[in-house]
Parts: C-alpha cells; sequence; structure tokens
C-alpha cells in the first residue's frame, strides 16, 4: 500500500474535513465577536466618555502591540492561574473554545480602526439631517449611519475573515482539534507530515479562495447599486 | 415662534453671529440675505440646534431650549431643508419620509406612508416613492427634501440656500414649492440668494453682514430704499442682471 492509501483513508479525509470545519467555525465566531468589540471601541473612541475612550485606546494599542501567539497563550494558559488565585477555582480550559475568544478579541482591536474610519466617512450632513427629522443618536446609528458605513467596510471586512481564517491555525499550539493540529496528529501517526500538511494547504486555499471569489461578486452587486 | 435673544458663535477667533436678536412669528416668511462668510448659514443652523450657540437664548414657542442637553426632541417640529438635499442614499424617497414620523413620533407605519405619499403629491413627486434618491434630479432630491420636513408636521420650516446647488433650470420648480407653502400659511425663515423670490413671497428682509443684523424691513424697505451703505453695495452686487 502506498503512504497515500494509507493516508487519505475514508476516516482520515472525515478526520481532516471536520478540521476544517473547526477552522472555518472558529474563524467565523471570531469575526462575530470581533465586530461587537471593534463596534464598541469605536464608539468609545468617537465618543464623548473620556474614561471609555482610555481603555478603548489600551485596548487597541495592546492588541496591535503584541503578538497574537502570546495572547492566546495568555489567555490558555495564564486565563487558569488568575482564577486559581484569585477564585480558587481550577478548570481546564477548552482550548478551541478560549482560542476562540482571544483571536476575537485580537481582531476585534484591529477592526476598531475599520469601524471608526467608515463610520466617519459617512457625510456629517447624514447626521445632521437625521437630528433635523427627531432621530436619536442610536437611532441615527442603527438606521442612518452603519447601513452606509457597511457598504464602505465589506472589502477590508471579508479580508478579515480571511485572515481569521489563517490565524485560526494559531490554536494547533494549545491543542485544538482544527485543520493545522490534525494534520500534525495524522503526520505523527503515518510518519509522515507532507501529505497531511499538503491536504491542509488545499483545504485552506478552497475556503479562502471560495470567500474572496464570493466577495469579489458581492462586491460588484453593490457598486451597481449605487 | 421662534425666538432669538443675543445669539453668539464663533469658530475660533472667527465671530460667525455675532449677537443676533431675531423672532420669526407664525405665519411670517423671512428672508435672510447677505454676502457670503456673513453668517447666515450658522445663524439658521444654531435655530435647529446643529451648531450649539455660545451664548444667548432660543426659545421655541416661548419655551427655553435648553442647550446642554439633547436638543432633538424640543425641536422636532420644526423642520430643516438643507443646500445638499442630505436624503438619506440607502433609503426610497417614501422611507426618507416616514423614517422620522415612525421612529421619532411613533406614528404607525401605514399611517406614516399614507401621509408622506400626500405631500410626495404636493411636491408632484408621488410617481418617485419607491426610488432612491440617486435617480433624481437635483430639483426632484431637493423637492424630496422638502417633503421629508413637511412630514415632521412642522410649526415652521428652515431653509439654508435651497437652490444654491441646483442648475439653474430646476431652481424654479423648488421655489415654486416654497412659494405654494408660504401661501398655505406656513412659516417659513430661508436663507437666499434669491433676491426675485425674496421680494415677492416675502413679508420680511433680514440683511446680515459680519454675523450681525445690519438691516431688516418689508422686500420693498430693503430693495427699494435701502439704509446702510453696505446693503447698497450688497445689492448693487448682486442686482445687475
Ligand atoms: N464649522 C465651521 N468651522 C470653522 N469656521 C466656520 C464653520 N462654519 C462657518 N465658519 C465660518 O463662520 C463664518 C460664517 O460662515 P457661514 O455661516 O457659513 O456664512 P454664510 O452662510 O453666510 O456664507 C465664515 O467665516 C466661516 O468661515
Ligand atoms: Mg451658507
Amino acid at each position: 500500500m502506498s503512504a497515500f492509501e494509507r493516508i487519505f483513508t475514508p476516516e482520515n479525509m472525515q478526520f481532516m474535513v471536520k478540521g476544517a470545519g473547526y477552522s472555518l467555525l472558529v474563524a467565523i465566531c471570531a469575526l462575530a465577536g470581533g465586530s461587537v468589540l471593534g463596534l464598541l471601541a469605536a464608539m468609545a473612541r468617537m465618543g464623548k466618555n473620556k474614561i471609555a475612550r482610555a481603555i478603548a485606546n489600551v485596548y487597541v494599542e495592546v492588541i496591535r502591540g503584541t503578538p497574537m501567539m502570546l495572547q492566546i497563550l495568555l489567555l490558555y494558559l495564564g486565563g487558569p492561574v488568575i482564577t486559581r488565585t484569585l477564585f480558587h477555582y481550577v478548570f481546564t480550559p477548552n482550548p478551541i473554545l478560549v482560542g476562540t475568544i482571544a483571536i476575537a478579541i485580537n481582531s476585534g482591536a484591529y477592526s476598531t480602526e475599520l469601524f471608526r474610519s467608515a463610520i466617519q466617512s459617512v457625510d456629517k450632513g447624514q447626521w445632521e439631517a437625521a437630528k433635523t427629522i427627531g432621530l436619536t443618536h442610536k437611532q441615527t446609528l442603527r438606521e442612518i449611519i452603519l447601513p452606509q458605513a457597511f457598504k464602505r467596510i465589506l472589502p477590508p471586512y471579508i479580508n478579515e475573515f480571511i485572515v481569521l481564517i489563517k490565524d485560526s491555525s494559531l490554536l494547533s499550539t494549545i491543542g485544538a482539534a482544527e485543520l493545522l493540529q490534525r494534520a500534525d496528529v495524522l503526520g505523527a501517526k503515518f510518519y509522515n507530515y507532507l501529505l497531511p500538511l499538503l491536504f491542509a494547504t488545499v483545504a485552506y486555499l478552497v475556503m479562502t479562495l471560495t470567500i474572496s471569489y464570493f466577495a469579489r461578486r458581492l462586491e460588484r452587486r453593490l457598486a451597481e447599486s449605487d | 415662534m421662534i425666538k432669538a435673544v443675543h445669539l453668539s458663535k464663533h469658530f475660533g477667533n472667527v465671530k460667525a453671529v455675532d449677537d443676533v436678536s431675531l423672532h420669526i412669528h407664525k405665519g411670517e416668511v423671512v428672508c435672510i440675505i447677505g454676502p457670503s462668510g456673513s453668517g447666515k448659514s450658522t445663524l439658521i443652523r444654531c435655530l435647529h440646534g446643529l451648531e450649539v450657540p455660545d451664548s444667548g437664548e432660543l426659545y421655541v414657542n416661548d419655551k427655553l431650549v435648553d442647550f446642554s442637553k439633547d436638543t432633538t426632541k424640543d425641536l422636532a417640529h420644526i423642520g430643516f431643508v438643507f443646500q445638499l438635499f442630505n436624503l438619506f442614499p440607502h433609503k426610497t424617497v417614501l422611507e426618507n419620509l416616514t423614517l422620522g414620523p415612525v421612529k421619532a413620533g411613533g406614528v404607525p407605519q401605514k399611517q406614516a406612508e399614507e401621509t408622506a405619499i400626500k405631500l410626495l403629491t404636493r411636491v408632484g413627486l408621488a410617481e418617485k416613492a419607491n426610488d432612491y434618491p440617486a435617480s433624481l434630479s437635483g430639483g426632484q432630491k431637493q423637492r424630496v427634501a422638502i417633503a421629508r420636513a413637511l412630514c415632521q408636521s412642522p410649526e415652521v420650516i428652515l431653509f439654508d440656500e435651497p437652490t444654491s446647488a441646483l442648475d439653474p433650470e430646476m431652481i424654479g420648480e423648488v421655489l415654486n414649492v416654497m412659494k405654494e407653502l408660504a401661501d398655505e400659511g406656513m412659516t417659513l425663515a430661508v436663507v437666499t440668494h434669491e433676491m426675485g423670490f425674496a421680494r415677492k413671497v416675502a413679508d420680511r428682509v433680514i440683511f446680515v453682514d459680519g454675523g450681525k443684523i445690519v438691516e431688516e424691513g418689508t422686500p420693498d424697505q430693503i430693495f427699494d430704499a435701502p439704509q446702510s451703505d453696505r446693503l447698497k453695495l450688497f445689492l448693487s452686487q448682486v442686482i445687475h442682471m
């Protein structure tokens, strides 16, 4: 039996595809969580509250100024130490869950600027018109500003999604069962790293290229409605 | 209706509005004229809280407007029409009109739509209800903006150079709509360079220069018997047609 046949059995293929599914899931959840954090931080940075602004600034600077790997390790390995010391609470963190949270926190810091510049690029007259028809600040954001900012944000936002799919591979180092970690597991099992890693390569490419293909189509559609 | 008392507003060391007092009465049409940079926009924007005055008081129906708080609700029944329309590009014409009444006024969607269609008919654009602003001409956009202001059931509508961004052939259609509103007894305050409109439609004309009201009176007084040198100079510059 060739190495190819030994490694790419139906069970192993399923094992890898499931890993790719986890990678995608991590990226989607991190993108969603990061969007919420990014939007909040963007609002805080543009708002009047000095304390909120300071917290948002520290958040963005700390996250952007340190490696993502470090952030993942800090949360995964450092988190339990903190809960043990402070609350005498001992637990073994779920690597996928904690890793996803770490990536979401990281992504949020990067999307803060994305959101802020998109919101600020909406014409000031839109805020003024909304005010003259009686809309509150919140209603104006929801009804008028964010929908227009969204259109501008879409291309970099989808790029962020692709970045997150790739970043999710960092979770292999804390043993989260995503695509790269599973390639690693198979490689060790069959004393052949090349084939599982090539499989992972193709799987990442299928995910990222599919997303950018649909992103380009969506962009073209949106451009038409202008 | 709207009373401004000793209103001032400066930007850096520019006194855009300098101790202006002004009273707009119910049913009155007031036109504000003056050279570019004289503070006309800043003055009319202060009347809707789009600029917060540094000092002075603003009364709407004898109620003092508290600028230290959000003024949106206090000023909800004042309409505003911008030079650049400021329609919401991602909403249809109808949605542009119903948004305020539904979201801020608590009017049921269906009723808001009926009112909106009525008002669109009044400005001659009922057939555009489901179009997006991008597909309209400048004159049509401004008529939609006027209809949007009317949806607030405004007691007064403020205009900041509503025809200055329009191609000449579209100015008439917008001025006609405004004249109809005036004829129906709507209270209007209009910053404008259209001296013909001011002369025909205004009850009172206010000449602003250097952030101050330099002269005010009936159109006849202002255009036929200007007193101050500055107004005479201004008129000689704009009325050379
Ligand atoms: N947002 C602003 N920031 C700084 N200066 C401003 C601002 N708005 C207006 N000004 C200044 O205030 C003065 C009056 O402006 P404006 O009210 O727009 O005059 P007008 O509408 O009569 O042309 C001008 O000198 C202008 O440059
Ligand atoms: Mg102006």
